[in-house]
């Protein structure tokens, strides 16, 4: 980890290369279960699977802080994963819908889902020569942003989690991206309601319930104006 | 010192910013909702 | 500035003005974390069960779904499809909305597992 703030201990150099070595290990190995977990959990199918292994990371993580190494601030584990999970979410629905849109999985998965909370992916499904969702406007988003905001949202969440200098401002412009996209995605879902709503499953609560988690920039911004710079360092 | 007081003066404001950022956004994301359910109430869904 | 970090409890990275605020985004971030992760995995499988499986296979559901998207019982999803074919649903006319500036679909809300009785019902015949 580049750090330019050290705790102050009151050990020999050979103490404290020990030590740092120990916490890059432990910090490693933490991400690496956490990183696994959070790509499966990620493509949705797998989520079952990545479940428990993000878990593992997550419990390693906490392990190595309460041992008093030197790892990741919480905080920035926590923006970091959230907003990874949350790009790759979004990035391997809308890639499905884009490319795999006549895939098995996709037909049946992402319309399903479609029927029970939001019928732009039910409604005339597979209809348009370009494939996938066809309800108004709702292609437009997928082509707009799954390359520029989920795409580098994801690779500046890996280069946060790095606590790398770039890692944190790419996260401040793909994470404002976020609030362009939410406001605009939502603006359209609610001019066209009817398309969105009529006769699916669980009308408005369940699309609300279900996608309210995915406010992560709204969250993410607050902390990256706010946290100190300083600790992110591309040396 | 003098650096000290106006950091925070800084940070104080930028905290008051981000705060009616969340405001802001959280209120626009309620008022849809809102609107929605309206819509839901008054149409045939 | 660092200093002040260093000499309270505060995480690395967060100073006393914005120590509360840190506190609160990561009870935010906890708990929409959670509920990602719950949704990550509990998506497929209850979708899965809402809609028929495993007594309709996931080709079946699939072509169920198509059948009441476009509103017509002949339809069937082809597995695998053709790697450069037409969309599936191109040229469709049996499809029932009201065509407006704002269309409204007509198709029937599906209840739980109500696909299963429904495919049963149209073989029956």
């Amino acid at each position: 980890m580049n750090q330019t703030t050290s705790p102050s201990l009151a050990t020999s150099t050979k103490g404290l290369d020990e030590h740092y070595d120990q916490s890059r290990k432990a910090q490693r190995q933490a991400d690496l279960w956490l990183m696994s977990g959070a790509i499966m959990l990620g493509t949705l199918v797998l989520g079952p699977i990545g479940f428990p292994v993000f878990l593992r990371g997550l419990s390693l993580q906490v392990k190595a802080q309460k041992a008093g190494l030197t790892v990741r601030p919480v905080l920035v584990t926590l923006v970091g994963y959230l907003v990874a999970i949350d790009a790759a979410l979004n990035s391997f629905g809308w890639a499905m819908d884009m490319i795999a849109h006549h895939s098995l999985m996709n037909r049946t998965i992402l319309t399903m889902w479609g029927n029970m909370f939001d019928a732009g992916y039910f409604w005339h499904y597979n209809e348009l020569w370009i494939g996938g969702a066809s309800a108004p406007g709702e292609k437009a988003w997928v082509f707009a942003l799954l390359p520029i905001v989920f795409s580098m949202r994801l690779a500046a969440a890996i280069g946060f989690l790095q606590m790398k200098r770039w890692g944190h401002q790419w996260m401040v412009v793909t994470c404002w991206f976020g609030v362009v996209a939410w406001v605009g995605y939502v603006a359209n879902m609610t001019i066209f309601a009817d398309v969105r709503y009529a006769n699916v499953v669980f009308p408005v609560v369940g699309w609300w319930l279900y996608d309210i988690f995915y406010i992560s920039p709204f969250l993410a911004i607050p902390y990256l104006h706010s946290v100190n710079r300083e600790i992110f360092s591309d040396s | 010192m003098k650096n000290e007081q106006f950091i925070n003066r800084q940070d104080l404001k930028r905290k008051r910013a981000l705060i009616a950022f969340q405001i802001l956004m959280y209120g626009y994301l309620l008022t849809m909702f809102l609107v929605q359910m309206y819509m839901y109430s008054v149409r045939d869904w | 500035m660092s200093e002040k970090s260093l000499n309270s409890d505060l995480p690395m990275g967060t100073n006393a003005v914005f120590a509360n605020m840190h506190k609160w985004l990561q009870r935010g971030l906890m708990v929409c974390l959670t509920a990602l992760v719950l949704e990550g995995a509990l998506t497929m499988p209850l979708l899965a069960v809402w809609y028929g499986w495993p007594t309709l296979s996931f080709q079946e559901i699939c072509s169920e779904l198509q059948k009441i998207r476009f509103s017509d019982d002949s339809r069937e999803c082809i597995y695998p499809y053709p790697l450069f074919g037409p969309a599936e649903g191109a040229g469709q006319t049996t499809a029932k909305d009201q065509w407006g500036v704002q269309p409204v679909p007509e198709y029937k809300r599906i209840g739980y597992r109500e696909l299963i009785t429904i495919r049963n019902a149209r073989l029956a015949q």
